[in-house]
């Protein structure tokens, strides 16, 4: 590999704190996210939402109700239907979770911290493919979800599987083409080189792509089967979904793979579309000679990239309480009758223009 | 460092968190079992058949139009990915790979096979 | 220490190919068919990560992609159409045609083995592209994507006529017309 030893093992123990720290954070998703999903909502409806748990005589708006949720969640007895096959039923929340967390890693969350002679990016994978390992492993969220209602041995489970596979294949397509404009302007599939290019507010993707970015936007709502494209849920119809037969750690862990995605995507909305771990009208990559102090900049950076991905966070949420549920023929229809034609002409209409612009 | 190190570390980490929180209350909740609650939950009555319903065949559709349209992504991202090598010429190949496969799409359209009706 | 930057790669590409070979047995040897297509996207993913192994990024990413998260899923769909349940017990008894297939499966193995015996160059490199001129060539992607449309411009353009037509196959196959259907 032409790399000394010495390097090896420093990359090495880089990884595994950066793998730990971000870990750290995905699993404090759930608790928050949950706390948010239900105060949001009590601003909107002028109600209050949960304001009582606290500890001791510390409230602070409830904020202690997801971990109260969370013991709750773990102490409860593990019912497993009967006639459902084990295997499967018990290692579908891992499969739904685990796609999710390695999406999370490949996103560059700061610019490269340079120490002591070494380059240590802020990304804990970091491979040629760029966003294409990105897709392939989302790709594979689908069996976490189709093998919990198969195995669940209950007929909405099968249902609501079923609805929301179909529905997570069909909006994959748009969520791909909207990103080949991306690929076209900035000419490469890293990240964190499509961050890079990003260094002013006029050369952010939602600006020299914006139909990609509302295709995006769309896309992100189905493929993480959120409101208003819930239908795997509905809860007027289908219980609830692809884990009505889970209880317990186990409907947990199905929360933790929904918020994850939810985040990754956020995540990669911002990074693609709005400059990632770039502050407007800042050169981060200065900080640290300004300062004299190596990792401000990453700090920086890194804050900035929750802030955004906080921002579609909060998106997420607001849309959940604002836009009616679709029905099934229709959110088929939105996928596959609109958003692959726009999606197939943004790509030429760049592509055109580009080459117009630069040959 | 091989780029796939963290990859495999990953791996193995996420795996095994998914599985010790997966199984948490495994070890630490209750367990009694009884026969009413372990039986498959259909809104309070005892259940009829078991869930093996046959699907519908649009199912089936959905999944096999979207392993074409997924192919014609991927090569549109390699041809993203050459583009400023290529220039007008690239633009020239992508257009007769992009009109063959919009005839096959009105095609689609027009027989309705994406109509959920 | 024995330099273990050169010896680490083959210690993967080993461990790879005997976890493959294991789970491609139980792809085989499982008898209801949603457990057999569960170890086929485990056995995909395990081929990526031998095609990752060899410094094939592209073809990595696109194996997971297309046949671990389409392909399979497809698999999935089909076999939920059907309503397949678990296989029944049947005596091992050969048709001609499986113990023909057998025997081309054995012979296209030792031809294989043979090969590595004896030394021979199994792949089509002609050593212009070696890993460290594929990094200096702009990375895996690059040159898979250059190639793809320069000099092997006409399968390109085929493979959207080979995707027309299995479209139009899948549609005729799958779907048919109003007027074919009993009033309901």
């Amino acid at each position: 590999m032409g790399l000394t030893e010495n390097e090896f093992t420093v990359q090495f123990i880089a990884t595994l704190i950066k793998f730990a720290i971000m870990a750290g954070i995905l699993l404090q998703l759930p608790p928050v996210m949950v706390w948010a999903e239900r105060r949001i909502p009590g601003m909107m409806q002028r109600r209050k939402g949960p304001n009582r748990v606290g500890i001791f005589k510390f409230r602070l708006y409830g904020i202690v109700q997801p971990l109260a949720d969370t013991i709750k969640l773990i102490m409860k007895e593990e019912v497993v239907p009967e006639g459902a096959q084990k295997a499967f039923y018990h290692l579908a929340p891992i499969f739904s979770v685990f796609p999710a967390f390695l999406i999370a890693m490949a996103i560059p969350y700061g610019p490269d911290i340079k120490a002591f002679g070494f380059t240590v990016p802020l990304s804990v994978i970091r491979v040629d493919v760029g966003f294409l390992f990105i897709f392939a492993v989302s790709s594979l969220a689908v069996y976490g979800v189709t093998i919990a209602g198969w195995a669940s041995n209950n007929k909405y489970a099968l249902l609501g599987s079923l609805r929301a596979s179909a529905q997570m294949i069909s909006y994959e397509i748009p969520l791909g083409m909207s990103l080949i404009p991306i690929v076209l302007i900035y000419g490469t599939l890293d990240l964190n080189k499509i961050v890079e290019a990003q260094n002013h507010v006029w050369l952010w993707g939602v600006f020299l792509s914006p139909i990609s970015f509302v295709l995006f936007l769309i896309s992100m709502f189905a493929e993480t089967n959120r409101s208003p494209f819930d239908l795997a849920e509905a809860e007027g119809e289908l219980v609830a979904g692809f884990h009505t037969e889970y209880t317990s750690a186990k409907f947990a862990a199905f929360f933790l793979g929904e918020y994850v995605s939810m985040f990754v995507l956020s995540c990669l909305a911002s990074t693609v579309f709005f400059g990632g771990w770039q502050v407007p009208f800042i050169d981060i990559l200065k900080i640290d000679d300004a300062v004299g102090f190596t990792g401000v900049a990453a700090l920086i950076g890194f804050l900035s990239l929750l802030l955004k991905a906080g921002f579609f966070m909060w998106v997420y949420v607001w849309v959940r309480w604002t836009v009616p549920r679709f029905r099934y023929d229709q959110l088929m229809k939105l996928g596959w009758h609109y958003m692959i034609p726009l999606g197939l002409i943004n790509v030429v209409l760049t592509a055109v223009i580009l080459a117009a612009v630069r040959f | 460092m091989n780029p796939y190190i963290p990859v495999l570390i990953v791996l193995i980490f996420g795996l095994t968190l998914g599985a010790i929180l997966s199984g948490l209350s495994t070890f630490l909740g209750p367990r009694n079992p009884s026969p009413e609650k372990s039986d498959p939950y259909e809104c309070g009555v005892p259940k009829v058949t078991n869930a093996n319903e046959k699907m519908s065949v649009k199912f089936y559709l959905t999944a096999i139009l979207f392993i074409l349209f997924d192919i014609e992504t991927i090569f549109l991202y390699l041809w993203a990915k050459a583009f400023p090598n290529l220039g007008w010429f690239g633009v020239a190949e992508i257009m007769v790979f992009m009109v063959i496969l919009v005839a096959g799409y009105i095609y689609v359209v027009k027989r309705g096979a994406l109509e959920w009706d | 220490m024995p330099d273990f930057s050169l010896i680490l790669p083959h210690v993967v590409f080993h461990t790879f190919a005997l976890l493959i070979t294991i789970v491609s047995i139980c792809v085989v040897a499982a008898r209801h068919p949603v457990k057999s297509a569960v170890f086929l996207v485990v056995d995909l993913f395990l081929l990526a990560g031998l095609y990752a192994s060899l410094d094939s990024h592209f073809v990595a990413a696109i194996q997971i992609l297309v046949y671990a998260g389409a392909i399979v899923v497809l698999f999935l769909f089909v076999i939920m159409l059907l309503n397949l349940q678990q296989e029944q017990l049947k005596g091992i008894k050969f048709t001609v045609v499986e113990a023909g297939a057998l025997l081309i499966t054995l012979i296209g193995f030792l031809v294989v083995i043979f090969n590595a015996l004896a030394g021979k160059p199994t792949g089509l490199g002609d050593g212009s592209l070696d890993v460290a001129a594929i990094e200096g060539a702009g990375g895996n992607t690059q040159v898979v994507a250059m190639k793809l449309l320069t000099d092997f411009i006409w399968p390109f353009e085929l493979a959207s006529m080979l995707i027309l037509m299995a479209i139009v196959a899948a549609i005729v196959i799958a779907k048919k017309d109003k007027k074919e259907l009993p009033a309901a």
